[in-house]
């Protein structure tokens, strides 16, 4: 599944959009402890968190995720949007609950 | 030039999680005794203590520093130091307004007690103390650094509620005068975090919520010329032949 598909299936608000949309998703990992995200989280992955912090960014791109959606209504900082942007990473949003997003992309059989 | 001991990381009894006995009074009295030079008072997104602790240690030869431990919307807690109480009473005036709406369960997280310098009981603090602010950690760093205050990211080496757990790594754009680490710091998991720090200086600190935290627990040496927190910020910049040893 491409990530412009996921973004349609979770109705996501695109806050960043210069990334891949057409990079193969390969599944989901939740955190929002970024010391984790870096150790734990796999390439091509759609990574859902409520930090708002620009290191999310930074965090993306280090590991290869193909999109970083910021859950529970969270508006991340405009240098987190300004960052994604530059860095060419997805950013979306959502006032889903981290619960509810994450079983959604899981429902997508990733 | 004078080496000083120096305790920057203590829980008074308005934070939920500290024991009783942590009175002004009682922590002074035992700052005296274990020959700690300079404590600062840093409750949990609160500074109603602060007054009392200044005020219990006239006289007794050890400086208080006004401070809080403050915790940011990403769950990171920092210190945040000031020389001068008019700018502290400031700093609270500010935290205060970005606190959570929640209040206080006693039988869950504890009491929050503010007293006077006799330890004598002057109110319980409703408020939630125990959550997080909305503010971000440059927020935080901004308005500390514009009160002529220092910003030290607290015990970066505990798995919660430290700017590398929460943020991964320190965020270039962010102002800090140091890093503390907590008693718990093994010399491995220290080690570790070196890159991660950079050129911060390191400061160990008791992050005392019992009496003998507080005595048994790490400070850290200040080679200065006088207790004033503009001394100890040379120290940690290590300038003008001021320097820390920990």
């Amino acid at each position: 599944m491409l990530m412009s598909e996921v973004i349609k299936e979770l109705e996501l608000t695109v806050l960043a959009d210069t990334g891949d949309m057409n990079m193969p998703v390969t599944g989901g990992y939740v955190s929002d402890l970024l010391s984790h995200v870096m150790g734990q989280a796999q390439a091509g992955q759609v990574w859902i968190t409520m930090q708002g912090h620009q290191n999310i960014i930074a965090v993306a791109s280090l590991v290869g995720l193909s999109a970083v959606v910021v859950a529970g209504g969270i508006e991340p900082e405009q240098q987190t949007i300004a960052k994604a942007k530059e860095q060419e990473v997805i950013l979306c949003k959502t006032s889903l609950s981290v619960y509810e997003a994450a079983g959604r992309l899981y429902r997508l059989s990733l | 030039m004078q080496w000083l001991r120096a305790d920057l990381h203590v829980h008074s009894l308005l934070s939920p999680c500290a024991a009783v006995e942590m009175t002004p009074r009682n922590i002074i009295r035992n700052a005296v005794a274990a020959g700690v030079d300079v404590v600062a008072i840093t409750d949990h997104n609160a500074g109603d203590n602060v007054a009392a602790a200044l005020r219990a240690a006239v006289g007794s030869g050890v400086t208080v520093l006004p401070g809080m431990e403050v915790q940011t919307r990403e769950e990171v807690h920092l210190l945040t130091l000031f020389e001068k109480m008019r700018d502290f009473v400031v700093w609270c005036d500010f935290v205060k307004q970005h606190r959570s709406s929640l209040q206080n369960d006693e039988r869950k997280f504890g009491a929050q007690f503010v007293v006077d310098e006799s330890d004598e009981l002057v109110r319980i603090e409703p408020a939630m103390l125990l959550a997080s602010t909305d503010l971000s950690v440059q927020q935080v760093a901004e308005q500390v650094h514009s009160l002529g205050g220092l910003v030290i990211a607290a015990h970066v080496d505990r798995p919660a509620y430290s700017l590398i757990s929460q943020l991964g790594f320190i965020p270039p754009e962010l102002r800090l005068d140091a890093v503390e680490f907590s008693k718990n710091a093994d010399g491995a998991s220290a080690q570790r975090r070196i890159g991660l720090i950079g050129d911060l200086p390191v400061i160990h600190s008791s992050d005392a919520h019992t009496i003998e935290d507080f005595v048994t627990g790490p400070k850290t040496m200040f080679h200065v010329e006088s207790p004033t927190l503009a001394e100890m910020r040379q120290a940690l910049e290590a300038g003008n032949g001021r320097r820390i040893q920990r």
